[in-house]
């Protein structure tokens, strides 16, 4: 069962940010005047595990820490706590220093125009990772970069151009051709098709289901667009206020929601009217996303949830559950 | 069908840029009525925003109006003088943008901010004046709103803010709101607020609304009628659930199947392949004609506008007419 091995493994992974305070601030602390040194918990001890060759779609509002998550998975930020595996290597550990490990998981960003340098011609952008880890020597450079411009539908003469002769969505065909030159084994895409227009987002989206088919790319697709990730994902997590409230196979999730929260996104989605005499009704989630620096006790649902009950604002849910697992102590049933 | 509010005909906004001269919007027609949300949908540069900041006069050189009419309740605006179209700015049309965190002063209260707008149009007292803007927040769904009225714009969130912006453009009682992707910079669960708040006022305040977006999804939930907008020309109009339902442009038809959800899970979707043309160097006749799979040898004269009923197209070749247009209209 080769397919179903865990690829990434995610152990109840946290990171906090706490602001640094200077040195002036500390004086300042002394003499007796408030500091703000309260501590943002971005991820709150999260567990999944992602399998060899399947796409995990990551989905949250903004502020819900699914960026932050993606990037410890990628290791970019070292965790607070808990650790992210690869292949059973921990991708960072808790100290600073990045491991070897981290070649084998790439990212892709959101803003094509902000991660790309706009000096460096887009071959060497391509290159440089590769060269750098001996992945391919400056001999057969070249040639290596054409490869990966044609896997994403770039020319070849695209190496001799800078950033700004593209389009958005053609570069973000270079990013994605950058981080596959490194040839991960996971890639960690954080919104990777939410600045581009409708017609090139399908393009691009079109790119990832080739590429997936042709390499057999293991992903994690961070989006707040529930439409793209059920387009591309195999399962899907469900993230609120640094913490994952549900996760199961994406038919599943959107058939069947059984946190409140998901339920609740799903029915804020504006679907496509085509019918004239539809009556388009929301039902949209009350209120506002609490602050991340000050998460309400128990469920960090419950103040918005339309099902609380006293137990909600006291004790954690856990995420429960092996094939569809949600965290809810009064999960809604299958079929409701 | 209520009266024409706002008729907008042969609109061409020119830009004069360093590659050549470009039109932004060319000869735009439409037309909205007393209370009905228009969704003006179209990719960027493809010329919706300009389409409301003209309808405004808000062009600023080396952008200008080389043509046509913009006529709210039969009165021209192109050409009116700075002052008398600040007078209908905000009075008459008011504008709703995209980010409402560049659209409020940072360093003024809520309340000032609101004051001024309405100090711009109408002399009252100070107490008359906050008591107005106390309720035009209520009405948007800001609660405690006589207390939040001191507040300044970085002590809301993003969604509070975006109802701030909404209420400045409710203050002075406007008959048309052009509302500049209102909701693209929100979370799904605050559109969704949003769009339901949008909607009610609408209904109960008789405002019109042109609704700018590139999300057709969102557009198809709050507006009536859709125009569809592809490099600088409207290519498509109509009642927009029969629009969707059966597009007759081939853009319109590749820009539904793009979306995720018209293809099953994990299949490919269907894409319109290349990009939009630059408008310095548009394509000869139907500027869609080198990404259009039905396009033909006469695709490259420019289709005229062909009406269809309440439809109206801009396609030598339209997909899914139910009867040859000439025969059902003899």
């Amino acid at each position: 069962m080769s397919e179903t091995r865990a690829l990434v493994e995610i152990d109840s992974v946290s990171k906090r940010f706490t602001p640094s305070v200077s040195l002036g601030e500390r004086v300042a602390a002394w003499l007796g005047s408030p500091i703000d040194t309260r501590t943002v918990h971005a991820v709150d001890a999260v567990s999944f595990d992602i399998r060899n060759g399947e796409v995990l779609g990551l989905v949250g509002e903004s502020g819900c820490g699914k960026s932050t998550l993606g990037r410890v998975i990628a290791g970019i930020h070292p965790p607070s706590n808990g650790s992210a595996m690869i292949d059973g290597l921990a991708v960072m550990g808790s100290g600073s220093k990045p491991l070897k490990t981290t070649t084998r998981i790439q990212m892709v960003f959101q803003d094509p125009f902000a991660s790309l340098d706009p000096r460096v011609r887009i071959g060497e952008t391509i290159s440089e990772g590769p060269l750098a880890h001996h992945l391919v020597s400056k001999v057969d450079a070249r040639a290596y970069v054409t490869r990966w411009l044609l896997a994403v539908g770039l020319p070849a003469e695209a190496a001799d151009r800078f950033p700004h002769q593209f389009s958005g969505g053609q570069r973000q065909r270079v990013a994605i051709a950058r981080a596959l030159a490194m040839q991960p084994d996971v890639l960690v895409c954080d919104e990777p098709v939410a600045s581009l227009d409708v017609s090139i987002q399908a393009q691009i989206i079109n790119l990832f289901l080739k590429l997936r088919r042709e390499l057999g790319l293991t992903m994690l697709f961070i989006s707040h667009d529930l439409g793209v990730v059920r387009h591309i994902s195999d399962r899907v997590a469900i993230m609120y206020l640094g913490r994952i409230v549900e996760l199961g196979p994406t038919p599943a999730i959107f058939a069947n929601p059984r946190h409140p929260y998901t339920r609740a996104l799903l029915d804020s989605v504006p679907k496509l009217v085509t019918g004239s005499d539809e009556l388009v009704t929301f039902k949209p989630i009350q209120g506002e996303l609490p602050s991340p620096l000050s998460p309400p006790s128990g469920c960090h649902f419950h103040l918005r949830c339309p099902f609380v009950q006293a137990r909600c604002s006291t004790e954690p849910p856990q995420l429960d559950g092996r094939h569809h697992a949600v965290s809810c102590h009064f999960p809604l049933s299958d079929g409701e | 069908m209520s009266s024409r509010l706002l008729e907008v005909s042969g609109l061409t906004t020119r830009f004069e840029t360093r590659s050549g001269a470009l039109n932004a919007v060319e000869d735009v027609s439409f037309s909205v009525s007393e209370g009905e949300i228009v969704g003006l949908v179209g990719e960027s540069g493809s010329g919706k925003s300009v389409t409301g900041f003209s309808i405004l006069g808000l062009i600023d050189p080396p952008g200008r109006i080389v043509s046509g009419s913009v006529k709210l309740n039969g009165r021209e605006l192109v050409g009116l003088s700075h002052a008398d179209l600040r007078s209908v700015r905000g009075r008459e049309i008011a504008m709703v943008f995209q980010d409402p965190s560049a659209t409020l002063n940072p360093v003024l209260t809520i309340g000032t901010q609101m004051r001024l707008a309405i100090a711009a149009h109408e002399s009252m007292s100070k107490a008359a004046a906050t008591h107005r803007c106390i309720d035009v927040l209520t009405i948007v769904g800001i609660p405690d709103a006589a207390r939040r009225i001191e507040a300044y714009p970085h002590q809301f969130s993003g969604g509070m803010r975006q109802r701030v912006a909404i209420a400045i453009a409710l203050l002075n009682r406007p008959r048309l709101i052009i509302c500049d992707e209102p909701t693209t910079a929100l979370d799904v669960s605050i559109q969704a607020q949003i769009l339901t708040e949008m909607k009610s006022l609408a209904a109960r305040l008789g405002t019109a609304m042109i609704w700018i977006s590139h999300d057709l999804a969102t557009v198809s939930s709050v507006a009536s009628r859709l125009l569809v907008m592809y490099a600088g020309r409207l290519i498509e109009t109509g009642p927009i659930a029969a629009v969707l339902r059966q597009p007759h442009h081939p853009y319109t038809r590749g820009l539904l199947n793009s979306l995720p959800g018209f293809a099953k899970p994990g299949q490919d979707l269907v894409q319109i392949p290349g990009a939009m043309p630059s408008l310095v160097n548009l394509p000869v006749g139907c500027s869609f004609r080198p990404r259009c799979t039905h396009a033909q040898d006469d695709c490259t004269l420019l289709p005229a506008f062909a009406t269809d009923g309440a439809r109206a197209f801009r396609c030598h070749h339209p997909l899914d007419l139910p009867v040859p247009a000439s025969e059902a209209r003899p």
